[in-house]
């Protein structure tokens, strides 16, 4: 219990600190709305030129595309991106003088601003839905899509980690960043179904740890998975955290060695 | 038994050699010759409970790297050491909840955050049992006068301010041991007033160990008896700061306001540094000649209106050990060996 106080105390204070920055939250409110209806307007055009997969009618569609946008909005919180400024400004030393798990004190750092945002998800998704129209889960569904983005979540945090571990050993990692995004947005099903990826490459991307990101729980919640996969699916993706969190660790101890041998 | 304990400490950095040009870069990447540079070189050195000590060298002679080796976020190449009983590399979060640590350079503290939440969170950290929490934040509120800006966010704090919170966030949790590194970079008189009489506080009235890393002599003048100091990642002194003003501060300077513009100005036994207006600065060996007597030679010969004598600054004793190497005058011809 104690043990885990500093993490909850990190978690509360990074979610003060988020929300010192008002103007920033409305003028993301803002800006997500503008994108729910564009993205509808986009893919309401692009069904009428037959673009569909048949398993996706148009409502579903718009319903994916909202929901990921709203996920995104927590998931591309990244606490670990801190990692990076306190290398380059030496700050990583004076954490290593505390008595506390650095990973983990990121974790709860991204934790507390993920719950500061998650808050502001409930009105953005209600003024949403002025806009568009979403199509609302059987509560069976949405208790599934939750336990798997949750996992998501997870699975999200350790590859983030160990992309800003990266850090340790070269300070430029944006370039790296900036390609891993854009593969676990595109791959992850995050901008596009990967229903619609055609045939063999489909396949693939199904089966690679972007997709526990966001397609698994993405299609749980449009139901595209029938409730008979939800166990399978859920348990493809802890594998996945089961395998990026011991990476992740190890790299992590490699990185702290590193630091404590060759002085950072 | 010594608080901290270091035996033939060394650590050596290795680096890649690089090639200047472009194709030297190209090698670089292909064959990889490392250069070693020793930081630190045979650091032996112990520290009873309660000492406060100043380790004092000029920029790159080993300071920090030996207390990054202390506070266990360094590992030695060789040597053992000894925090508390405990090997800081290996444990270092253990060793974490014995010490604390305060940089001039760099805030520990929440940035965006009010004070005092830094504070709470250091309570949590280091789960400090609330009792002792209050009652310390209550002391160190007293003496740091720290009610006027609890609540305000840290970046808006002066650097005065700033710094200490900074050193109340390194105290909360009754560090047997403070490491300070460079406590008074850039503060204002009354401001470096106020956090010297805190450490000698702390110092005193709880037991506090102190290493105290400073370029700032007249911190260390104003707070330890006993320096340790570092050059090139070897100790080159280690011992009472009075010891050290007897050996090397044999010249002291005697200046005399005259009357009247004597022109031919001197006098027997002592050098005339230099002569502005009235003011005449005579330099002499107090082993040759008292200052008594050299005011007497003086006065009989010119009159006078007033003398004082100045000695010589920690500051230019330290300078010179620096240029020349510190010799200890009992044993001459032999290098020193540190005092304990």
């Amino acid at each position: 219990m104690s043990a885990l106080e500093p993490y909850v105390e990190f978690a509360r204070k990074a979610f003060a600190r988020e929300s010192t920055y008002r103007v920033e939250v409305f003028t993301n409110v803002g800006s997500l709305l503008l994108r729910v209806y564009l993205l509808r307007s986009l893919w309401t055009a692009l069904y009428r030129q037959n673009a569909a997969p048949p398993n996706i009618p148009l409502h579903a569609m718009i319903t994916y595309a909202t929901v990921a946008l709203l996920m995104s909005l927590i998931l591309e919180i990244d606490g670990t991106r801190a990692i990076r400024e306190k290398i380059r400004e030496g700050g990583i030393a004076t954490d290593l003088m505390k008595p506390i798990s650095l990973p983990l004190y990121f974790f709860s750092d991204g934790f507390g601003q993920t719950i500061f945002h998650a808050m502001l998800i409930v009105p953005s998704l209600l003024l949403a839905l002025l806009l568009v129209h979403v199509d609302v889960p059987s509560p069976g569904a949405f208790i599934a899509f939750t336990l798997s983005f949750g996992v998501g979540y997870l699975v999200n945090f350790c590859l983030n980690l160990l992309m800003n571990i990266v850090a340790f050993w070269t300070l430029e990692t944006f370039a790296i960043q900036l390609m891993v995004r854009w593969a676990s947005d595109l791959l992850g099903g995050q901008l596009v179904p990967l229903d619609f990826f055609p045939g063999i490459l489909g396949k693939i991307v199904e089966n690679l740890p972007f997709a526990a990101v966001y397609s698994t729980p993405l299609r749980i919640y449009i139901g595209e998975l029938p409730p008979s996969e939800w166990a399978a699916a859920i348990g493809g993706q802890l594998l996945w955290l089961v395998l990026f969190a011991t990476i992740a660790s190890v790299v992590w101890r490699l990185a702290e060695r590193r630091v404590v041998v060759q002085g950072g | 038994m010594p608080i901290i304990e270091t035996r033939d400490l060394r650590k050596v950095f290795r680096s890649v050699k690089r090639t200047p040009g472009a194709l030297g870069a190209l090698r670089t990447l292909f064959t990889r010759e490392y250069v070693e540079r020793a930081a630190v070189e045979d650091v032996t050195m112990s520290l009873e409970a309660g000492e406060l000590v100043g380790y004092i060298g000029p920029n790159g002679a080993g300071k920090s790297t030996t207390i990054k080796m202390l506070t266990g976020i360094l590992v030695p190449t060789s040597g053992t050491v000894r925090v508390a009983g405990l090997v800081p590399y290996l444990e270092r979060k253990r060793n974490a909840r014995n010490i604390g640590v305060v940089f001039g350079q760099r805030s520990q503290l929440y940035w965006d955050l009010p004070l005092i939440e830094s504070f709470e969170l250091l309570r949590a950290i280091y789960s400090i049992p609330k009792d002792r929490y209050e009652n310390n934040l209550a002391d160190f509120n007293e003496l740091l006068e720290m009610s006027d800006f609890l609540r305000t966010p840290v970046r808006q704090l002066s650097l005065g301010q700033r710094m200490r919170g900074d050193f109340a966030a390194a105290m909360l949790h009754d560090p047997r041991i403070v490491f300070l590194d460079e406590p008074t970079i850039g503060l204002d008189v009354v401001a470096k007033e106020a956090i010297r009489t805190f450490i000698a506080r702390v110092n005193a009235e709880r037991g506090t160990t102190v290493i105290l890393t400073t370029h700032d002599l007249a911190d260390v003048e104003r707070l330890c008896r006993r320096i340790v100091l570092i050059d090139t990642g070897r100790i080159i002194y280690d011992g009472q700061i009075e010891r050290i003003k007897d050996e090397y501060g044999t010249h002291r300077t005697l200046v005399v306001e005259l009357c009247e513009p004597y022109p031919g100005f001197a006098v027997e036994g002592a050098e005339l540094e230099s002569r502005v207006g009235p003011l005449a600065r005579l330099r002499f060996d107090r082993r040759t000649i008292s200052a008594d007597q050299l005011i007497r030679r003086v006065t009989e010969n010119y009159c006078v209106t007033d003398v004082s004598i100045e000695e010589p600054e920690l500051e230019s004793i330290i300078r010179r050990i620096y240029v020349e190497g510190y010799k200890d005058p009992a044993v001459p011809a032999t290098l020193s060996t540190p005092v304990r």
